[in-house]
């Protein structure tokens, strides 16, 4: 329906006025009523099923007599479209003023321009930023990758671990250079002294090899020493796992506090969400019973030890 | 007239303020205001607050890994009322995710995210997700013991997402494991990058609401649409108020009476603290400790996997969810669905505090 204001309103029997404005009902977002200017006053009357709406005209279903029946129109009771917010009622909203124009600039006329400058705008940009992309990429990525530091260090004697498959932490201290800051913090990892039946299944009677990132042995650990090394961070996702003597399960156990992941003395998973056996780390003796180290790290939660540090 | 009526007028002349504030306050409201719709307005004021505080407690933090934990001892213990700002930070954070999860509901409970309000759901789970990055990024900044072992591990998890996990774990890192670089990182998607898209999304949010006009209830003839029917402004706008007004009384009487302990400095060497993170996230914990997800594949089921599915499937809501039905009584699955989500996250709550004497 086309509804103008300024439409003719007639009833059955004869012309009554013209549409001077609309009402909108805020639920539906439809005209529900017009206004009708008539002999000078200004009714409400609804646009229902006895009114249709053809071009310029509003034909009401009923003689001119019964339009007393409908209320005059207090402008107080109502406010104009713009002064509220009615979502989407400028789309649904069909009144007809007129058309007003305003011409199109005679430049703009010119569509194969237009699209040169549109195409040319975006070019501009693109040439503006993608040479930006790799820079900004490489300056973000810098400290993400670093080499690997094979570098031996000392965590203690071993002859302090005297207990026989009964783990101990031995704390150390380490420095490390992160970007321009170099912090010395603590560290820990735990010492075995292992017998047979552990070094049996820490090693299988095989050296462990370590390997750095393009595939090359940089140390093997062979079975002999007495001692073994556990990287303090469990493999599950990196925490710092503990010794438990008194387990209500499992007895003498490794437990890490963050998923409950259980190992026993020699590594191996007992239980919990851990995907593989604890870390032993590359490890040698000095002369002097020292335990030196180079302190990989493994990424955590892979099924096989990945090193990322 | 008044002296304000004239510069009122004369700024309205020229940028037509009325029209711009009728457009702001005179939004009809079918069935009127209620106070289940203040928990936006509510949300937004926890975000002025959290910001306000932000930037209070950025004029003494200093965000790199040798200075982090003193600056922030500095502000609890020395500077006066420090310690209420970071409390009430603290909980700020707490509280906003309560309330975030309270506004989610109530608009799944009145069917609101249906046709025509898709977009504004969608924006709308883009904004929760932002929260809970604020929770994640900001939990690590005191750079105590706390902190470390919370990021580590939730970072560790990141690092499980097939192809990607690897690289995107590094970036937040800054490096292959947690330390001075992933503070500087943390800090800088914690008070620049998340603010500028929290305001960006949320504007978002606000114009498809705007756009789509409030729902309203989900029961009432139309009759009781029209004759209850109010503006947002003034009523509704008093009820928000009055909401706030609670939502900060509860943030700052948290903050008085527990205000936030820092642990030692963040170390490798976490001594007798057992790693655990922030309690909105206590249910992913427990669910990684489950036995079904373990192993490296079990480990990607739980850590990735999971979230990301209940994610797409927030977000895919109004789209598969097409009845236009809204009345919760006639929306049995649906309904059934929150409840049985959300005794699982309690169940997994409780379970991971029940554990914690172990």
């Amino acid at each position: 329906m086309m509804l103008k204001i300024k439409s003719r309103v007639r009833c059955s029997d004869r012309e009554v006025g013209e549409v001077s404005r609309v009402i909108v009902d805020p639920i539906e977002k439809s005209i529900s009523h017009i206004v009708v200017l008539s002999d000078g006053t200004e009714r409400v009357v609804p646009l229902d099923g006895l009114a249709v709406v053809t071009e310029g005209l509003v034909q009401l279903g009923y003689p001119s007599s019964k339009m007393g029946q409908y209320p005059f129109l207090e402008r107080g009771n109502y406010q104009q479209v713009k002064e509220v917010e009615i979502a989407g009622l400028e789309r649904r909203l069909e009144v007809f003023p007129g058309e007003a124009l305003v011409p199109v600039p005679t430049l703009e006329r010119d569509i194969t321009r237009r699209t040169f400058f549109t195409n040319f705008t975006n070019a501009i940009g693109v040439v503006l930023a993608l040479p930006l992309v790799y820079p900004v990429l490489r300056y973000l990525t810098f400290p993400m990758y670093q080499d690997f530091n094979n570098n031996w260090i000392k965590i203690g004697s071993a002859q302090n671990v005297i207990e026989i498959d009964k783990p101990r932490q031995i704390k150390f201290q380490k420095t490390v250079k992160e970007g321009y800051l170099e912090r010395e913090f603590q560290k820990s990892h735990w010492v075995v002294k292992i017998s047979d039946t552990l070094r049996e299944e820490i090693y299988h009677g095989k050296p462990i090899e370590y390997k750095d990132a393009s595939g090359k042995v940089y140390w093997i650990n062979k079975p002999d020493p007495d001692v073994v090394v556990y990287s303090g961070k469990c493999p599950h996702l990196g925490c710092a796992y503990k010794w438990k003597e008194n387990h209500k399960r499992f007895g003498r156990v490794f437990w890490c506090p963050c998923h409950l992941s259980i190992y026993d003395p020699g590594g191996k998973v007992l239980d919990g969400p851990a995907p593989r056996r604890l870390d032993v780390l590359p490890m040698r003796l000095t002369g002097a019973g020292e335990i030196e180290i180079i302190d990989a790290e493994f990424k955590a939660g892979k099924d096989h030890p990945i090193r990322i540090i | 007239m008044s002296l304000i009526h004239i510069i009122y007028n004369w700024i309205d002349e020229r940028i037509d303020l009325k029209t711009l504030q009728a457009k702001l306050l005179y939004e009809p409201m079918p069935g009127g205001s209620r106070y289940a719709y203040a928990f936006g307005s509510a949300l937004l004021f926890i975000f002025i607050m959290q910001a306000t505080t932000g930037i209070l407690l950025m004029f003494y933090y200093a965000p790199t890994a040798d200075h982090a934990w003193q600056s922030t001892q500095y502000i609890l213990k020395e500077l006066d009322y420090g310690w209420f700002l970071l409390s009430f930070h603290f909980w700020g954070s707490s509280v906003m995710v309560v309330m975030v999860v309270c506004h989610m509901l109530q608009v799944f409970i009145w069917g609101a995210y249906k046709n025509p309000r898709e977009m504004v759901w969608l924006a709308g789970t883009i904004l929760f997700l932002i929260v809970m990055a604020f929770g994640f990024t900001g939990y690590l900044l005191p750079w105590d013991q706390r902190a470390f072992w919370a990021t580590t591990v939730g970072v560790e998890i990141m690092d499980k997402a097939p192809i990607v996990g690897d690289f995107m774990a590094r970036f937040l890192r800054g490096g292959p494991t947690a330390g001075a670089q992933t503070l500087s990182r943390f800090f800088v998607i914690h008070v620049m990058l998340l603010p500028a898209a929290l305001i960006a999304v949320f504007s978002l949010h606000l114009f498809f609401f705007r756009k789509a006009g409030p729902a309203g209830p989900f029961k009432a003839t139309r009759q009781q649409l029209e004759t209850k029917m109010e503006f947002f402004f003034p009523r509704q706008v008093f009820k928000d108020i009055v909401v706030m007004a609670c939502v900060f009384v509860i943030i700052a009487g948290l903050a008085t009476l527990w205000p936030v302990e820092l642990l030692d400095e963040a170390s490798p060497e976490p001594t007798d603290y057992n790693p655990e993170p922030e309690w909105y996230f206590l249910f992913l914990f427990q669910l990684l400790r489950l036995k079904m997800f373990s192993g490296e594949f079990g480990e990607f089921l739980g850590a990735i996997a999971l979230p990301g599915l209940f994610v797409l499937l927030l977000m895919a809501l109004p789209f598969i969810n097409r009845n236009p039905e809204r009345h919760p009584l006639k929306r049995p699955f649906a309904m059934s669905a929150v409840v049985f989500l959300l005794v699982g996250i309690a169940v997994l709550t409780w379970m991971a505090i029940a554990s914690r004497s172990q």
